[in-house]
């Protein structure tokens, strides 16, 4: 309760949180707002905004941008909420795991994360989903493999600082099992900076998404800002909107995503909470 | 004894923000420090005593401010200073030193790096390099610290808390201050280092004929150290005078209380606790080195911390491990509770082999083997209801959750604690009350050993007797033997009925309490003996048992 009073009092944390809720909600609404296809061919092409009833223009082949941008907010989410959930889950295991164990355990899982980082990120992504073929699970498990290790080792760092304090080891004396004492006691303690990283790696996944999709390695079925503004990219000298608008779309999304997850660490940890409160 | 006053503090009351448990932290205080003496500022912690230092040097928190009264310096009203004026006194003519050494040096500088800006920042104009030097290398050797060359190279993790506040005294020093104020520089060390900080502190306030305001909760510091003392509780002074008069006849009862809870001030009860030669835990050569590994090409450092220890407690026996931070003593009890893996030795708890039992059989044996830890902050789980800390225990064994709690809530109500606590969090609870907790946490499993590890080191003199007390009640109720490590020398004469005395991992010493300090037999013992603040006014525990035994 404490946290979501504060939370509420951070204003770019609000902002943040105020933009999602509209892009949340133009995704829910968007077989209400455009029921037709967004691939749907349904005017005339390189229509300028606000004429031929395009809210935004049309593009190259007569398609509704404002349809394809609210289409294309529900594969955004999907793909950048599924994946993160798919990096937290191996990064909190694998972490959870290094960090409880230690030793040898750790030493193995922690080379393995630093293989996955040494490979750049985005390379590592194309070469999957070239690989395994595009289609939104692709993209999803490609876009997860490159997102887990910064999760792996913040959760590391976070079980090594708390296995070894009393309260822990109090747990243990009082017969808890090895899974519970994490479960109950190491876990819920480290989860804030956990959600927060988690709420940033939303963020960057929905980028990953956009910039596959715009070098045509997304799922050819779902329209996806990134296409988008990768179809669009050759004639942006004579119709401008047609990659400007789902640019903006990108950018709003990522910003509030951002803003929240700041706003979530303010709040979230105790020592910025306290300061934040005066 | 006191020349010209030096520090005088007028009616002073400090206003807390809107919110706090109390209007104002610290009301109508008045107090002078002369030149040339100690004066004593005592009181349990909250009772506005680091408010007031702080507030001399205008030091306060933000929304803390000074809501009437004055300061004056060497008559001089600190009030109508400017903010570059004050910079110069702090440091300058009046210095401060901390409690915890640690935080109040920079863990990235040397140590001579950190004492010269000390010198350089009040110096005008800025003098030579070589003059700087010779005079930190002058300052580390008058406050006692070995090889100063080495020392002045040194980062702060590198020494040890006593040296740390060596260090912290000779920064406080370097500008021949008119006035010390010592904010509980001993609090955080163990008798032997508060021994010579004490000393040093009374050493240099000798030669300098300095002022000195030295806040404690310890009526025995007070009694070595003290001129005159001051009384605080709640924000207010409660008493005041010389050393000799408020300590001889204290006239608040709030003084008496005090005094009273000074442990090895009180007589030593009666000590036939009907005790048979029943040993249901005996460790033989237990063995412990912490290695560290320091990179590729170096060899991994070795630090024996416990060596060939051989240690028994019989049913019901309360027995005191005694030693100096360092000495494995906590180590020890932490490989008999199995958390930390010996690396050789055989533990016999009731016949079975408690080093070999691993898995389910290790979690059988656990309940009747509980542990209170020394921070009773650093010990709950900040995230979970007080009641469910303690029910988890039993309930991890199959009791039902009805059960327990209830249980819980009786175990609070036993610990003194009010019947709400169980709904609530451990932050919203005092030091003392959590120990309490944390004691009650440990009993409810029904245990026959306890191991309390520093159990009542962190908390100020006044609870540490109550604690003490319960402690005391609850191992008759409940048959408990137990195993108290503690630094202390008055509180292993307060509680057990055989002490232990250990040094660098090693036992040097052990017999029954009487007779270890009627006769201590080996030299390390004396020392700590000696080193038990205000013997001078309490006689010591020593005295105490000879009298009784």
């Amino acid at each position: 309760m404490d946290t979501i009073r504060a939370f509420s009092r951070h204003p770019s944390g609000m902002i943040g949180l105020a933009i999602l809720l509209v892009v949340l909600v133009l995704a829910v609404l968007a077989p209400v707002l455009y029921p037709e296809d967004p691939w749907e061919m349904v005017g005339r092409p390189f229509a300028p905004p606000l004429t031929d009833g395009f809210l935004l223009g049309s593009d190259t082949l007569g398609r509704d941008v404002a349809a394809g941008i609210i289409h294309g907010t529900r594969v955004s989410l999907t793909i950048g909420v599924t994946s993160t959930l798919a990096a937290v889950l191996i990064g909190v295991l694998i972490g959870a795991m290094a960090g409880y164990w230690g030793g040898r355990v750790d030493d193995f899982l922690m080379r393995v994360t630093e293989l996955f980082q040494t490979i750049p990120g985005f390379i590592l992504a194309i070469l999957l989903v070239a690989t395994l073929g595009p289609s939104l699970v692709n993209v999803i498990v490609a876009i997860s493999v490159v997102s887990w290790p910064p999760l792996a080792r913040l959760t590391r760092a976070e079980f090594l600082r708390l296995r070894g304090r009393e309260f822990v080891q109090a747990a243990a004396c009082q017969g808890e099992t090895p899974l519970q004492v994490v479960l109950r006691h190491i876990l819920p303690n480290a989860i804030s900076p956990i959600i927060v990283t988690g709420s940033l790696t939303i963020a960057s996944a929905i980028l990953i998404e956009s910039a596959l999709s715009f070098m045509g390695l997304g799922d050819p079925n779902a329209m996806s800002w990134g296409f988008m503004v990768g179809a669009a990219r050759t004639v942006i000298r004579q119709a401008w909107w047609m990659s400007v608008f789902p640019g903006i779309a990108i950018l709003l999304t990522v910003l509030a995503i951002n803003l929240l997850g700041e706003g979530l660490n303010d709040t979230l940890n105790p020592r910025n909470a306290r300061s934040g409160r005066h | 004894m006191a020349e010209a006053t030096l520090l005088s503090v007028e009616n002073l009351s400090i206003a807390l923000p809107r919110g706090a448990d109390r209007a104002h932290a610290v009301e109508e205080v008045s107090l002078t420090v002369g030149a040339n003496e100690i004066v004593c500022l005592v009181g349990e912690s909250g009772s506005g005593k680091s408010m007031t230092a702080h507030a001399i040097l205008r030091l306060l928190p933000e929304r803390v401010s000074i809501a009437s009264g004055a300061v004056h310096f060497k008559g001089r009203d600190i009030a109508a200073f400017d903010e570059a004026a004050m910079r110069d006194l702090r440091g300058g003519e009046i210095s401060m030193i901390f409690q915890e050494p640690m935080s109040a040096l920079n863990p990235l500088a040397r140590i001579g790096d950190q004492i010269a800006e000390a010198i350089v920042t009040h110096a005008k104009p800025a003098p030579a390099r070589e003059t700087v030097d010779a005079r930190v290398i002058e300052l580390v050797t008058a406050v006692g610290l070995p090889e100063p060359a080495t020392i002045v190279r040194s980062f702060p993790f590198q020494l040890s808390g006593g040296q740390r506040q060596r260090v912290m005294i000779a920064m406080a020093m370097a500008n021949n201050p008119a006035l010390l104020l010592a904010d509980e520089p001993t609090t955080a060390l163990d008798v032997t280092t508060q021994k010579q900080i004490l000393g040093l502190i009374r050493d240099l306030q000798r030669e300098r004929g300095m002022g000195v305001l030295l806040i404690t909760h310890d009526f025995g510091v007070v009694a070595d150290m003290a001129d005159r003392v001051v009384v605080m509780r709640n924000g207010q002074v409660v008493e005041q005078g010389t050393a000799e008069a408020v300590l001889r006849s204290p006239q608040h009862d709030y003084t008496r209380a005090l005094i009273a809870a000074v442990p090895g001030a009180r007589p030593v009860g009666a000590r036939s606790r009907d005790i048979h030669d029943a040993p249901i835990l005996v460790a033989e050569n237990l063995e412990k080195t912490f290695v560290t590994r320091q990179g590729f090409f170096r060899p991994p450092r070795r630090v024996p911390a416990v060596r060939q220890v051989a240690l028994s407690l019989n049913a019901r026996e309360t027995v005191a491990v005694v030693g100096e931070s360092g000495s494995g003593k906590s180590t020890l009890g932490r490989m008999i509770m199995r958390l930390i893996e010996p690396d050789g030795g055989v533990v016999d708890f009731n016949g079975t082999d408690l080093l070999a039992l691993r898995g389910e059989p290790l979690r059988q044996t656990r309940r009747r083997l509980q542990i209170v830890f020394q921070d009773p902050y650093a010990a709950l789980d900040p995230r979970q209801k007080v009641g469910d800390a303690i029910a988890r225990g039993p309930m991890a064994y199959g009791t039902s959750r009805q059960e327990a709690m209830a249980e819980a809530k009786r175990l609070l109500a036993r610990v003194g604690l009010k019947d709400n606590a169980a709904d609530r969090y451990p932050h919203e609870f005092s030091g003392g009350q959590r120990q309490r907790i944390c004691i009650a946490r440990a009993l409810a499993l029904k245990p026959q050993v306890l191991v309390a590890d520093e159990a009542v080191s962190a908390l100020d003199v006044s609870v540490q007797a109550t604690i003490l007390e319960l402690l005391a009640e609850l191992r008759e109720e409940m048959n408990l033997a137990m195993l108290f490590i503690t630094h202390d020398l008055r509180v292993a004469a307060e509680i057990a009925d055989r002490i232990v005395v250990m040094r660098r991992g090693e036992i040097v010493e052990q017999g029954a309490t009487a007779e270890v300090f009627a006769n201590p037999a080996h030299a390390y013992t004396r020392e700590l003996l000696d080193a038990v603040p205000g013997r001078r006014l309490f006689a010591g525990p020593g005295s105490l048992l000879q009298a009784t035994a």
